[in-house]
């Protein structure tokens, strides 16, 4: 992309994007909200552009082309499964079709796909709130894509190239260069800072090999990799957390990262060790971190420097003015477009190795955390597998996850994954995560599926994480089960789980006349039906000072989890491993609930069960729902469970005996048992890291409680943060100001779709955004209460469970009549 | 109690000849100290003039004792010592009461009623009880008669009394 | 006063008289065991031994050693604690209701049954004692006792914790009723015990029989208190499975909430205790030689209430489909189709075969008069009734409201480890109650031996019942 970029917009540079400022994103194969650019920032304004209520009725249109289902497609309101060798065609087509209504030359190939006719015009009537963008990392494709943005006005609007971003600026080519210079043994002396290559380059087994003729090799790195312990000599550096530091991510952008501990290990940062080799005299990395910062931003003036640092550290951020900076496109189309043809042949069965949103790039992948973090469109965890549409699994049912190991064969190198059966992935496709098959990682790791790095190719002097020469060869008497967090993908129609409709019929008033509401009938009269909280047989109760609530939106809800890692370290939750998720065990309190859509109707009961080839996908965070009538408190036979005046659903750990009465009774299956102790235990050890070592315990969350076998827990909407707030309010002497008080889950959302807050509070963000209104209207603080939203509805809303949880109905944007 | 008791002890063998005996026996003033048979020998405490067991009378007692206390102690542990919401329901209502009333009451009542029983009866488990024919568990059933208490009545007269209403043995027991 | 009619045949047969009974019956206590006893023992307490290591390593470990998971919180346990609770209906059922009803045919057999109560009860109870996650707090903290946390009571509201108070009362009540019934025979064993000279023994039955005599006013006072226990006893066992049936009826989840539970479940547990009294009452008569005591008769009359308890059971089956169709929900409707149709339809269909059509074979006399056919059938009632509490409580658990929840159980060696301790304490604890305790009521038969005795002295039983007045 730097180097399209260099040609066809005269700058080597990465420009940010806004996609808050589109109406209409054409994606092929970009994974903008899992791996491709700045994901958090792409999903934030993305969420942006996807919220509709009232007085907002527009959302954007998402249209997304690519091989294996991701997170992105997944969101998309039309995804069109591709091969991975069309998607230069595919780009191709789109630069001419706009081309023709731009009255710009046409270049020759592409290829006609579903609904990229209907972008195109999309794209070209929201010419300058449009926006094309595309994952591969070939040049070619990328000289097209910014022509095609170009075409578009989308520079300076939904593209910023003033703003560029400093990361992702390695340059393949000239590592190739200096992967193939060790091997020829024209490499000295070499310093490996903080990196991997041995595990994360497709010709790291040659560096592993060759390393050992370097006179001099060196690695810094906080832990021993890979690379690490094929090095001469390895300097440990600081964690993160420990060391100063800086950086500039986007230009003019700058940003001082500040220890939170004192290093825990005899270490030393990498800089420092760089200063001292140097030979500087000055080997303080914070005082020549700020000392740089004295020469280059500080300007004298009011301030004195000192305080001038300390505003910087504050605000973590220090911003220089931009200059302003405008491109003008003058790439090379047809060259790029016959440098497509001659480089991407169609083949019987072709591999897109992808960086999952879990594990990524596999950096992080001795946390078990991010192991124990089920995929977002798998649902699978501690593992590596490949992707195979259900078309070319052939006879395996995948029940509970059963699957068989094939061999997947790319220039004679081969790896051996278990099949995992995809819809929505394109046939005659397979797909490969990065980030498994460490050997050196630790622990957690180590051993955890197999290195598809060795499988990437260079491809017109980029890498290509796509291959078509593929064999696979399925080992039919080789079975394996993965761990899945879910194992049934469908919500079989049923219409109080999930609520969904099209951005057309939520507008016209189809949805508010069709919205899914439960009634009863009653013995009055034929056809007299009620909505079945009236018919409740107790008086409720008020809660006369707070009333906590959750909004959930399922249409900003992109399913990426990070609830989940968010949920799981303010709770301490443990992690169980792999061998207890096949158990169905996982200690989740939070999920997140992935529904593919199906072709049966919702009364074939059997066919409701089976996934569409290409499903619409839904993602439901589901979480204790702190209902008001909970049917898990009545059934404790101890009282171990009950409900607090401020509505929230209580556990008492130590009261509870374990009879998993609450968990059976629960609708929503969001409590979790402690079937074994998870710390200070052998068996988990090596996944429940932080509760089995004394270096691990310093992760936990001091203000929560380590759970003890055989005790129920869950979601409590972190009541800590909740009872904290309450009492720093209380010693200031003033009331809980709405969101000062933010749950884990809510505070680690990107889009915002969770909201957290009070509902007793008429001013508070979710009493606004959810229409809070007391079911009874003489009793304003009843515990009961109603939400206005259009889009709102609770899970299970005919067995009157009366949860503290709305969900917000998803809105698809899609001009057919809902599917 | 000193003195020695003296009893005549006449066996049968079948009841119908027994319920008859005691008519007979009872008939000619004599006065049964009791009867012993290993088996409820129905119409026995009929012609034995005994009046009906009052131990139903405990066993509603018992059973009475037994609901109140449920009750009371259910509507004062989640009604007024620690009232707590579960469920979104009242703290203290009767209908999930009921199963927890209606156990505690047939408990009571069971137990109350099996203790009077074991005290009115004077069973225990330790002792030696007083025997008057160990057959009288097995085949036999017994007539025992207090000399003491018949002493107007001639002890070879009662012998012979017995013989006649069909004592197949008639024999003499004394405690100490 | 006592109904029976002239033309019935007799229920004690072989003209046994009155020491004829002592003796069959004492015998078994005073003897030696047989040879056949002591492999039974083996095989019990082999099987208790592997049970007990089972639980042990369950205490240790954790209830994970289970096959539970997530979304199935209870299978096995519960499915066997249902089951047992459901075979110790029967005992108290036959002495109980029977007696109210003056049925003499009971008296043979309801001291094995109600021994099976027992033992039954004390299996059921070690379920829910063990899949407690904190079994060493949860066994006391479930009673509403004063403690030191403050004012920290139990929750009424739970069926769970009615199910504490009905569990221990019924089991409390079932052992007075059954040890009072036990009393004059203890006294029996004693006397006898007197005149062969073993005094050991003489002592311990006489603690055993709290020094009984039968005299006519403790035998008044007895019959009292046996028929009010009877009383008392009738409504507590419909109670207890009604009770247990709360615990599934007043949940949520479908295939749960079902209002025909109760009476659906009483008939089951009735269903199934009958049949696993026929199983022990016909190896025991086998066993023990009580042929005489334990008739033909005897055995049809308790098939007979297997057809119906069966049919009431089947009716009920078709009750809950129908609804789950008729009521229009969907939640339920899915519950039910899932059953039939689902992952888990065989275990559905093996219910039904077993509890449903199975028993209907008993309308043909052949068959019900079969000792080898009524055997066969009484285990494969039982195996359905098994399975029947398995349908209910994991193929509702297996797949209820969220899809994304959706699993299956499978057991593990602990699982069946701990179903193979109760059926080592079971077999155990009634060897150990055959050989040390009196398995037919003397007593009670010796009362209905002349009256029903086929060489009765004085006529038919009408004629002896007048002769009384």
């Amino acid at each position: 992309m730097l180097k399209a970029n260099e040609e066809s917009l005269g700058a080597a540079m990465i420009p940010s994007y806004d996609f808050s400022k589109a109406n209409t994103i054409v994606s092929v194969g970009a994974n903008f909200l899992c791996s491709w650019g700045a994901t958090i920032e792409n999903t934030k304004q993305y969420g942006q552009t996807r919220e509709v209520g009232e007085g907002k009725n527009e959302m954007s249109r998402h249209y997304h082309f690519e091989s294996i289902l991701t997170l992105t497609g997944a969101n998309a309101d039309y995804r069109t499964p591709i091969k991975p060798s069309e998607e230069g065609a595919v780009v191709i087509q789109l630069y001419n079709l706009i081309a023709n209504k731009a009255g710009r030359s046409i270049v020759s190939g592409g290829i006609e796909k579903p609904t990229l006719a209907k972008a195109a015009d999309e794209l070209w009537e929201n010419r300058g709130k449009a926006l094309v963008v595309a994952g591969s990392n070939d040049k070619a494709i990328q000289i097209l894509v910014n022509g095609i943005n170009d075409m578009l006005n989308s520079y300076g609007s939904t593209i910023l190239p003033n703003l560029p971003v400093n990361y992702r600026m390695g340059n393949d080519e000239a590592m190739a260069t200096f992967m193939n210079d060790v091997q020829a043994n024209r490499i000295g002396s070499v310093i490996f800072y903080n990196c991997n290559p041995v595990y994360d380059h497709p010709m790291g087994a040659q560096l592993a090999e060759s390393l050992k003729n370097i006179s001099l090799s060196v690695a810094t790195g906080f832990k021993e990799e890979e690379t690490g312990t094929l090095c001469q000599f390895l300097a440990p550096d600081h964690h993160y957390l420990e060391s100063w530091n800086d950086a500039e991510p986007r230009t003019n952008h700058f940003s001082l990262a500040q220890p939170t501990i004192t290093p825990i290990f005899m270490t030393r940062a990498a800089q420092e060790s760089f200063l001292v080799w140097s030979g500087e005299e000055q080997t303080n990395y914070f005082e020549f971190v700020k000392e740089n910062w004295r020469s280059r931003f500080y300007q004298g003036g009011q301030f004195d420097f000192q305080t001038f640092w300390d505003k910087c550290l504050y605000d973590g951020v220090y911003e220089q003015t931009a200059q302003g900076g405008s491109v003008s496109f003058n790439g090379n189309v047809s060259e790029a477009a016959s440098s497509i043809a001659t480089n991407y042949k169609p083949g019987d069965l072709e591999l897109v190795i992808y960086a999952n949103g879990t594990v990524g790039n596999g950096s992080q992948a001795n946390n078990p955390l991010l192991q124990e973090l089920a995929d977002p469109i798998t649902k699978v965890v501690w593992d590596n597998y490949v992707t195979v549409s259900p078309k070319d699994a052939g006879d395996i049912s995948f029940d509970e996850s059963h699957t068989k190991l094939a061999t997947i064969t790319v220039n004679d190198k081969s790896i051996k994954l278990p099949i995992m059966v995809q819809p929505g992935q394109t046939p005659g496709t397979i797909g490969v995560a990065l980030g498994y098959g460490r050997t050196k990682a630790g622990k957690v790791a180590d051993g955890i599926g197999a290195n598809a790095y060795p499988l990437v190719s260079m491809v017109n002097g980029s890498l290509s994480y796509v291959a078509t020469g593929v064999k696979f060869q399925k080992h039919d008497d080789e079975d394996y089960q993965l761990a899945q967090t879910q194992t049934q993908n469908t919500y079989m129609g049923r219409k109080s789980v999930i609520q969904e409709t099209t951005l057309q019929d939520f507008n016209n008033g189809t949805f508010e006349k069709e919205k899914f509401r439960p009634v009863v009938n009653t013995w009055k009269e034929k056809d007299h039906k009620i909505d079945p909280e009236k018919m409740t047989l107790w008086n409720n109760y008020e809660y006369k000072g707070h009333h906590w609530g959750m909004a959930i939106d399922l249409n900003t809800c992109t399913g990426c989890s990070a609830c989940i890692v968010a949920c799981n370290v303010e709770n301490n939750v443990a992690v169980v491993g792999r061998e207890e998720v096949i158990n169905r065990r996982e200690m989740q309190w939070l999920r997140i609930d992935r529904y593919y859509s199906s072709d049966a109707n919702a009364d074939d009961w059997t066919g409701a069960e089976k996934a569409s080839e290409n499903p619409d996908v839904v993602f439901q965070p589901m979480l204790c729902q702190h209902c008001n009538s909970a049917p898990c408190e009545t059934v404790c036979p101890v009282a171990a469970t009950t409900h607090s005046t401020e509505g929230l659903n209580q556990m008492a750990y130590n009261r509870c005996i374990g009879t998993r009465y609450c968990a059976n009774n629960c609708p929503y299956k969001v409590r979790r048992f402690n079937w074994f102790k998870y710390h200070d235990n052998k068996q988990f050890a090596t996944v429940n890291t932080s509760m089995n070592t004394d270096l691990g315990k310093m992760v936990l969350n001091p203000d929560v409680t380590v759970r003890s076998r055989g005790v129920m827990e869950k979601c409590t909407f972190c009541v800590q943060r909740i009872q904290s707030g309450k009492l720093s309010a209380r010693k200031e002497r003033r009331t809980l100001k709405d969101g000062e008080v933010v749950t884990a889950c809510a505070a680690a959302c990107t889009t915002g779709a969770i909201l957290f807050g009070d509902m007793n509070d008429p001013e508070s963000r979710i009493a606004k955004h959810l229409k809070v209104r007391p079911t009874y209207p003489d009793k304003p603080y009843v515990n009961d209460k109603d939400s206005e939203n259009l889009r709102a509805y609770s899970v299970l809303e005919e067995i009157n469970t009366r949860p503290n949880i709305f969900y917000l109905a998803k809105v698809r944007n899609r001009d057919e009549a809902n599917v | 109690m000193a003195s020695n008791k003296n009893f005549l002890v006449g066996v049968f063998e079948d009841e119908d000849v027994l319920v008859n005996a005691v008519r007979i026996v009872r008939s000619k003033g004599v006065r049964i100290h009791e009867v012993f048979t290993p088996f409820p020998v129905h119409g026995l405490d009929e012609v034995l003039g005994y009046t009906r067991s009052r131990l139903p009378i405990a066993a509603f007692l018992f059973g009475l004792t037994g609901t109140s206390l449920a009750l009371l102690m259910q509507y004062w542990m989640l009604g007024f010592d620690w009232p707590m919401i579960i469920g979104g329901k009242p703290h203290a209502a009767l209908p999930p009461f009921i199963p927890v009333t209606f156990e505690f009451t047939v408990l009571l009542s069971a137990l109350g009623m099996v203790a009077t029983f074991l005290i009115v009866s004077d069973m225990k488990p330790y002792g030696k009880p007083r025997q008057f024919d160990v057959r009288s568990t097995d085949d036999k059933l017994v007539m025992a008669i207090d000399l003491d208490v018949n002493k107007t009545q001639n002890r070879t007269a009662i012998t012979q009394l017995l013989r006649d209403a069909g004592a197949s043995e008639v024999n003499e027991k004394v405690f100490a | 006063m006592q109904v029976t009619s002239a033309i019935r045949d007799p229920l004690i047969t072989g003209g046994k008289t009155l020491k004829d009974v002592s003796h069959d019956v004492s015998r078994q206590v005073e003897n030696k065991p047989t040879g056949l006893w002591y492999i039974g023992m083996a095989i019990s307490l082999s099987l208790l031994a592997f049970g007990f290591y089972c639980v042990c390593v369950l205490l240790w470990e954790g209830i994970g050693v289970w096959g539970l998971n997530k979304t199935v919180g209870w299978a096995w346990d519960i499915t066997n604690f249902v089951w047992w609770v459901g075979i110790g209906h029967a005992g108290t059922l036959i002495s109980a209701i029977l007696l109210l009803f003056r049925q003499r045919w009971r008296m043979s057999i309801n001291r094995a049954a109600e021994a099976m109560t027992i033992f039954a009860v004390i299996c059921a109870a070690t379920f829910p004692m063990m899949h407690m996650g904190r079994l060493w707090l949860g066994f006391y903290w479930a009673l509403p006792l004063p403690n030191t946390y403050g004012s920290l009571w139990v929750n009424f509201n739970s069926p769970l914790l009615w199910d504490v108070f009905a569990i221990s009362t019924y089991f409390i009540v079932s052992l007075v009723f059954w040890y009072i019934g036990l009393i004059p025979d203890f006294a029996t064993i004693r006397d006898r015990a007197y005149v062969q000279g073993a005094d050991t023994r003489a002592a311990i039955y006489n603690a055993l029989s709290f020094g009984w005599q039968g005299g006519a006013k403790t035998w008044m006072r007895y019959e009292s208190v046996a028929l009010i226990l009877a009383g008392l006893s009738t409504p507590l066992v419909l109670s207890v499975h009604t009770i247990v049936s709360m615990d599934f009826a007043t949940s949520v989840i479908p295939g749960w909430h079902t209002t025909i539970f109760p009476p659906y479940f009483v008939a089951g547990a009735i269903f199934s205790g009958f049949a696993m009294v026929l199983t022990l009452v016909l190896v025991t008569r086998k066993v023990f030689k009580l042929e005489d005591y334990i008739t033909i008769y005897h055995i049809e009359m308790m098939n007979i209430i297997i057809i119906v308890t069966g049919s009431i059971v089947g009716i009920a089956y078709i009750t809950e489909l129908f609804i789950a169709w008729y009521s229009g929900v969907e939640y339920e409707g899915y519950a039910f189709f899932n059953r039939v149709q689902g992952p888990y339809a065989w275990a559905y269909w093996s219910m039904m075969t077993c509890n449903v059509i199975s028993p209907q074979l008993f309308w043909i006399k052949k068959i019900r008069t079969s000792l080898v056919a009524t055997f066969v059938l009484s285990i494969v009632v039982n195996i359905g009734m098994w399975f029947e509490r398995f349908v209910i409580i994991v193929t509702s658990l297996h797949r209820d409201y969220l899809p994304s929840s959706w699993t299956m159980f499978h057991p593990t060696m602990y699982d069946i480890g701990e179903y193979l301790f109760t059926f080592g304490f079971f077999f155990t604890a009634f060897l150990l109650f055959a050989k040390f305790f009196p398995v037919v009521n003397m007593a009670e038969i010796k009362s209905i031996l002349k009256a029903t005795s086929s060489e009765g002295k004085h006529g038919t039983p009408r004629e002896a019942d007048k002769t009384r007045h």
